[in-house]
């Protein structure tokens, strides 16, 4: 055997590793670029789901610009106030806190509720539905129960049932708004987290025209704004808007609703001792 | 068969006759990995075209100057190039960030993703071996030869990686049965593009 060739071999490995490693080393002084140390921490706080709520893409992008000073402590809106706190103490600032509220779909109708005008075979997202004559549904304001929002949401708090009726899981959402603008007929709403007294529907119909094409639609009888004794609902273009900060959550419109739009959310925990309660909202 | 002829063949017989994924079933990896979304197919695309390139060319430099010379480079080249490859992929990631924070923001993150890419090595390879290849080529590529092989090589990948991402966006959108729906469909039309591709075979010869 040949002992000179493993030499060679020997020495041409180590001699190649040797000055690779070398120019490794010079290269990573000479072209060391400085980056902030807080970036790495800011981002380490961060939800990290890359969700792009905050406007930025991706959360190291977002982690940069707080360091930079472009954006608050409390950028990222799917953290909540837990996590504005921690960018804040990696910042060395005080964390200004920022009511966080919860998504709301304003629409009850699932298949059963409002039946289907035609059978929907398009590609699967409710814009894409909501072009072409608006969908399978009968309705032309409710819910079209293809999830996009479903598909948006960065923390699944979102769910769709097979006869498409949406579930908000209250506990999971944090209020991101990413829902609100991919909805085609603009039903979720951010509302205060404490609000349990909810209208389900956003139809502008008249009475009669609405009841046609669904059995839990809003036909605008008036009768909620009447027993109402705070003042905080009004009947405006067919459809009952809540003031929230008028609202005492007394549910006397509950009581009154003839179609059960008016709802309240039941936190889960008590979800068992109301069997009736609509849920999540 | 005069030079530019020749080099117009190793191109096209690397890109498309024996295109490196479809026919000869290397980088499959990346090919499914990075293939959901057209544009990060397109930076995945860019990065190895520019990996491939300069891999190649040091590893020519090395097999000619180095291993050949020492009687080494029968049972080394695997080691070597390894090492050539790791170690220059590291270094354009540091030269980048430095000198070209735009690419870097581009390429960043496929960079460290080709470092172990069985395609670079593959091809590096081939350059200097030509046994491995196909083509009918007995002789060994001169530099010139070699980096237009390569280049081939890349385009050929990046030419498939592209078609197969616009291919995928359309499926996404399509009424595929819910059971075959991501991974499966992806491999039956992977799949059948290979069979397309088999089309070219004996296309041409050196």
């Amino acid at each position: 055997m040949d002992w000179s060739i493993v030499g060679k071999a020997a020495l041409v490995l180590s001699g190649l590793s040797l000055v690779f490693g070398a120019l490794l080393a010079i290269a990573s002084i000479k072209f060391a670029v400085e980056t902030d140390p807080r970036v790495d921490q800011v981002l380490e706080v961060l939800m990290g789901t890359n969700c792009g709520a905050c406007g930025y893409p991706g959360c190291q992008v977002a982690a940069e610009a707080v360091v930079e000073g472009k954006a608050p402590v409390d950028v990222c809106l799917a953290g909540g106030p837990g996590t504005a706190e921690a960018v804040a103490e990696v910042m060395g600032v005080e964390a200004k806190t920022r009511e966080m509220g919860v998504a709301l779909v304003h629409c009850k109708g699932g298949l059963a509720e409002s039946p289907p005008r035609a059978r929907y075979q398009g590609i699967d997202s409710c814009a894409a539905a909501d072009k072409i004559a608006g969908g399978g549904k009968a309705c032309d304001y409710g819910c079209l129960g293809l999830g996009t929002c479903k598909d948006v949401c960065p923390v699944n708090a979102i769910r769709i049932t097979r006869d498409h009726r949406r579930w908000v899981n209250r506990g999971r959402c944090t209020g991101c708004e990413l829902c609100i603008e991919v909805c085609p007929r603009n039903l979720i709403e951010i509302v205060p987290r404490k609000q349990n007294v909810l209208v389900m529907c956003t139809n502008k119909d008249k009475g009669r025209k609405a009841r046609e094409v669904c059995t839990v639609c809003c036909i605008a009888c008036k009768k909620c704004e009447k027993v109402c004794e705070f003042e905080a609902i009004t009947v405006k273009d067919n459809r009952v808007f809540i003031d929230y900060e008028k609202c005492t959550q007394c549910g006397k419109c509950i009581d009154v609703c003839p179609n059960n739009v008016i709802v309240r959310v039941v936190p889960r925990k008590s979800r068992s001792t109301k069997p009736k309660a609509d849920a999540d909202a | 068969m005069s030079e530019p002829y020749r080099y117009f063949l190793i191109f096209l017989g690397a890109m498309v006759v024996y295109n490196i994924v479809l026919i000869r079933f290397i980088a499959l990896c990346p090919f499914f990995g990075v293939s959901n979304q057209v544009e990060t197919s397109i930076g995945m695309a860019m990065s190895v075209l520019f990996v491939m390139t300069m891999a190649t060319t040091v590893c020519w430099l090395a097999w000619n100057y180095i291993l050949e010379p020492l009687h080494v480079g029968e049972f080394l080249y695997i080691p070597v190039f390894i090492l050539i490859i790791a170690t220059l992929v590291q270094f354009l990631e540091m030269v980048l960030k430095k000198v070209s924070p735009p690419l870097y923001r581009a390429m960043g993150i496929f960079l460290p993703l080709i470092t172990t890419n069985c395609a670079v090595l593959a091809v590096a390879t081939e350059a200097v071996k030509p046994g491995f290849l196909k083509l009918n080529v007995a002789y060994h590529f001169s530099l010139p030869e070699a980096l237009i092989y390569t280049i081939g090589v890349a385009i050929g990948f990046g030419v498939i990686i592209v078609v197969f991402a616009c291919i995928r966006e359309r499926l996404e959108t399509s009424p595929v049965p819910h059971m075959f729906r991501g991974a499966p469909i992806a491999f039956m039309t992977a799949a059948l593009l290979s069979l397309a591709f088999m089309g070219f075979a004996n296309l041409l010869d050196l």
